[in-house]
């Protein structure tokens, strides 16, 4: 009974596995990177993200039609202009991020909308650009498994510095430019992951799989390394429930999983080890000293 | 001795606003300076200017060539994000950026370091609280343990001493004496003249300008002390240009 | 909203008295590509054909835009397809504060159900198309009278073209052998189609092209392409082209081409009219089914 349903249909359906190889990997890649914007108050940049692109692919749809390797393309263009102009001009003024990233992106948006409807047709060009966990062909795979060494490797890299750069920036600013460089490669990372998440699997997954992880491993963790290892974990099995939600049921797999990854934010924040309200209401005895 | 800092006639403010008017001056390299004068004197400006965050409104200040990571600075009110989750230990182990940068290994020499610095501000046992949970003057003395590991050879402290109880401040004043021996150059911004009489054999007495600049006995004299006193603390939204300045370049 | 409506009354009036309007072409509107293509046939030389949504357009999911207030400010005769097909329109017309004529072109014809809805593609069988084009005939008529016997011949020409279509249409499926009529498509938009001509279409999704499939109902379609042997997959304008691609990895199915359904193509498209559209869909289909 269990096998049956919580192991047969990967087995039986080669989209099933394809699926399942998919969010381990967007798991790998996204839920790191979601628990950084998520310390850095940056959690709305996903959707932010969606709307910015798409001059870029309206750009790439205007030159290639409906090609979706020169949408993408411009998409990643289009998302990096506004990543790193919102970056710059948050360091550089008053301005902080979520303003500075608001204004570009609702620019970004509008432009698109103007170049989409120059060219007449009206078709949903963002709708065409993103993808569906359940139709991983081998190029999409490679993708999204490219997407995700890459984020663990550039992540590797400029850890020291994200971290500092995090949680004191003064002090980095004052010591090194490495903040800069590290502030805005991980802001392109960031772009990197959510084009590519889009395309591959729809922007719910990609977007909830960065950011509902890591609200998670808030309340199970008080250190970073240890938020990243509950993100990524909790990811993967939301993906794993998930799937198999959306086999049992009519419930569609990106939404299916994503409500899962919700209901583990729900249980983590009754729940939690750290400050979960269940624990809040009824605390353990205090200690000697 | 050659100068550490020289500072042209430096004008650094807010909105056009000076808050440092007009200073020139030279620091000696190892020197010991302390920076008083009274609210709104223009210390932590002064400060900021001198380590990159601000840019003069006019004039300059020259910092004999050191580099950005030579230099180790202590802000009055750090804008650290107290809830990321980070301990104290990883907190103060960034100190030792000069050796490690990216990728450097933070070896066991590097552990013992950092366990120095800790002990030596009185925070030994803090090595794994996340820094959420420190109260104000233990913040400060974390941060003056990373200074402690930045090996800097130009060290700014603002108001070091700020929330701290007597006998830890004497702990750390003990600390920048060592620095000084150690031909480091200090220069700390300070209210408690009773301290800077004791310890700073030099003193820059700020309120705007420069009132008064030498020994410690010369400048903190009631007359001095007096003059500053009466410096405006507020802007003013009406004033004119700098009549130092046009005069200047009517002269030119 | 009383002034803006006012303000283009006056508008179309002048527009309408002026000189540039003086030779009597009949101003139409059509919702989308493939009505439009029906009013340039029977109403030739004689009306000027503007669509809403054109070429390649998606006429479900259709945002309008201030030019289009005008168009319709300035039709006298607006052709729609109804049967829920254009959801966008009612407040179009409100914003347009509009007084031309409306045919709705699907009256006379009982609708397919798709779930608790009408299903609006009616014109993917040539006998509905011909009602159709009988409506827009009618209805051009009584927008121009004195153009009526015009507009008769045209509509008499075109219907004959419709005829010969649909017998083409019936002969082809008739070659193909009956236990390969079954494909799979992106888009259930061939629902009488299907029922006119008996090609089974099985679709993965429902009738919008928004809803989004679960996992179960791709193993579903998966199951019964392998079990019942259906022998080809279909991808469609709209919609996610790599799922089809997925379902016929996995069962061995071929993937026939692409189907029009809910807009022509441009000039240079596979399907510039509507008679194009129907030809390379069944071509289409042909190739895919036959041994």
């Amino acid at each position: 009974m269990i096998y049956d349903a919580l192991i047969a249909p990967f087995i039986e359906f080669e989209f099933m596995r394809r699926a399942l190889a998919a969010v381990v990997a967007l798991s790998l890649g996204a839920a790191p990177i979601g628990v950084f914007l998520m310390l850095r108050r940056m959690s709305l940049v996903g959707d932010a993200m969606a709307h910015a692109i798409l001059p870029g692919a309206a750009v790439g749809f205007l030159l290639s039609g409906l090609n979706l390797f020169a949408m993408t393309a411009g998409g990643l263009i289009a998302g990096f202009a506004v990543a790193l102009l919102a970056g710059l001009v948050a360091r550089n003024t008053d301005l902080k991020e979520d303003a500075s990233l608001a204004t570009f992106y609702l620019a970004s948006l509008a432009l698109g909308v103007t170049i989409v409807s120059v060219k007449g047709t009206n078709i949903d060009l963002l709708h065409v650009l993103f993808g569906n966990i359940l139709a991983m062909d081998d190029q999409t795979l490679l993708v999204v498994a490219f997407n995700a060494t890459l984020t663990l490797i550039v992540l590797a890299v400029i850890y020291r510095p994200l971290v500092i750069e995090s949680v004191d920036p003064l002090f980095l600013r004052t010591v090194s430019r490495a903040g800069a460089l590290a502030h805005l490669t991980f802001l392109a990372l960031v772009v990197v992951n959510l084009v590519n998440g889009f395309q591959a699997l729809g922007t719910l997954l990609a977007v909830g799989l960065m950011i509902l992880p890591a609200g998670t491993a808030r309340f199970w963790s008080r250190e970073l390394t240890g938020m990243i290892s509950i993100a990524v974990a909790s990811a993967i099995i939301s993906g794993y429930a998930g799937l198999v939600l959306s086999f049992q049921t009519r419930i569609p797999s990106g939404p299916a999983i994503i409500l899962v990854s919700a209901g583990l934010y729900v249980v983590s924040i009754l729940f939690g080890n750290v400050r979960g309200v269940v624990r809040q209401l009824f605390p353990a005895p205090h200690l000697e000293a | 001795m050659s100068a550490q800092l020289q500072f042209r006639d430096v004008t650094l403010g807010y909105d056009r606003h000076p808050a440092v008017h007009h200073l020139s001056g030279d620091v000696a390299t190892g020197a010991l300076l302390a920076v008083v004068g009274p609210n709104g004197a223009g210390k932590s400006t002064l400060f900021r200017g001198l380590v990159g965050i601000l840019k003069p409104l006019a004039g300059s200040i020259l910092t004999g060539g050191i580099a950005a990571r030579d230099i180790a600075y202590l802000p009055q009110s750090a804008d650290i994000d107290r809830s990321f989750p980070i301990s104290v230990f990883d907190f103060v182990g960034t100190g030792l950026w000069r050796q490690t940068g990216f990728f450097g290994g933070v070896g066991k020499e590097a552990r013992a370091s950092v366990a120095q610095a800790l002990a030596a501000v009185g925070l030994s046992g803090f090595e794994n609280r996340g820094i959420g949970t420190l109260s104000g003057g233990q913040m400060q003395r974390m941060l003056f343990a990373r200074v402690l590991l930045q090996d800097a050879r130009l060290i700014v402290l603002d108001e070091p001493f700020n929330a701290i109880d007597t006998k830890t401040s004497a702990d750390l004043m003990a600390l920048v004496e060592q620095w000084h021996e150690e031909k480091r150059t200090v220069l700390a911004a300070l209210h408690d003249m009773d301290l800077v009489r004791a310890h700073f054999p030099e003193t820059l007495l700020l309120a705007r300008g420069k009132v008064a600049w030498g020994a410690t006995a010369e400048v903190l004299t009631a007359e001095n002390l007096a003059e500053a006193r009466r410096m405006c603390e507020a802007f003013d939204d009406s004033a004119t240009a700098c009549a130092v300045d046009t005069d200047a370049s009517k002269a030119a | 909203m009383r002034a803006w409506r006012g303000l283009l009354s006056i508008l179309a009036i002048s527009l309408s008295a002026s000189p540039l309007h003086a030779q009597t072409r009949l101003n139409v509107v059509a919702s989308f590509s493939i009505l439009g293509d029906f009013v340039k046939n029977v109403g030739g030389d004689r009306v000027a054909v503007t669509t809403l949504v054109g070429p390649d357009g998606d006429v479900h999911v259709y945002t309008p835009t201030p030019a289009d207030v005008r168009k319709i400010a300035d039709a006298k005769l607006l052709v729609i397809n109804g049967f829920g097909l254009e959801g966008w329109l009612p407040r179009l017309l409100q914003a347009a504060g509009n007084r031309a004529s409306i045919v709705t072109v699907t009256s006379g014809i009982t609708p397919l159900k798709a779930g608790s809805d009408a299903d609006p593609h009616a014109w993917q069988s040539v006998t509905n198309t011909e009602k159709y084009v009988a409506n827009i005939r009618d209805a051009l008529i009584s927008a121009d009278p004195p153009d009526a016997d015009f507009f008769r011949q045209n509509a008499q020409a075109y219907l004959t073209k419709l005829e010969a279509l649909d017998g083409e249409v019936r002969q082809a499926v008739g070659r193909i052998p009956e236990g390969r009529r079954r494909v799979i498509s992106t888009h259930d938009a061939f629902g009488y189609f299907a029922a006119r001509y008996g090609i089974q279409f099985i679709a993965p999704v429902g009738v919008s092209t928004e809803a989004e499939p679960s996992a179960r109902d791709i193993a579903k379609i998966i199951g019964q392409v392998k079990a019942e042997h259906i022998p080809a997959v279909f991808l469609e304008r709209i919609g996610d082209p790599r799922l089809m691609q997925r379902i016929s990895a996995e069962t061995g199915a071929r993937i026939g081409g692409t189907l029009y359904s809910d807009a022509l193509t441009g000039e240079k498209g596979d399907a510039p009219t509507y008679i194009d559209m129907v030809r390379h869909n069944i071509t289409t289909l042909t190739s895919a089914l036959a041994n």
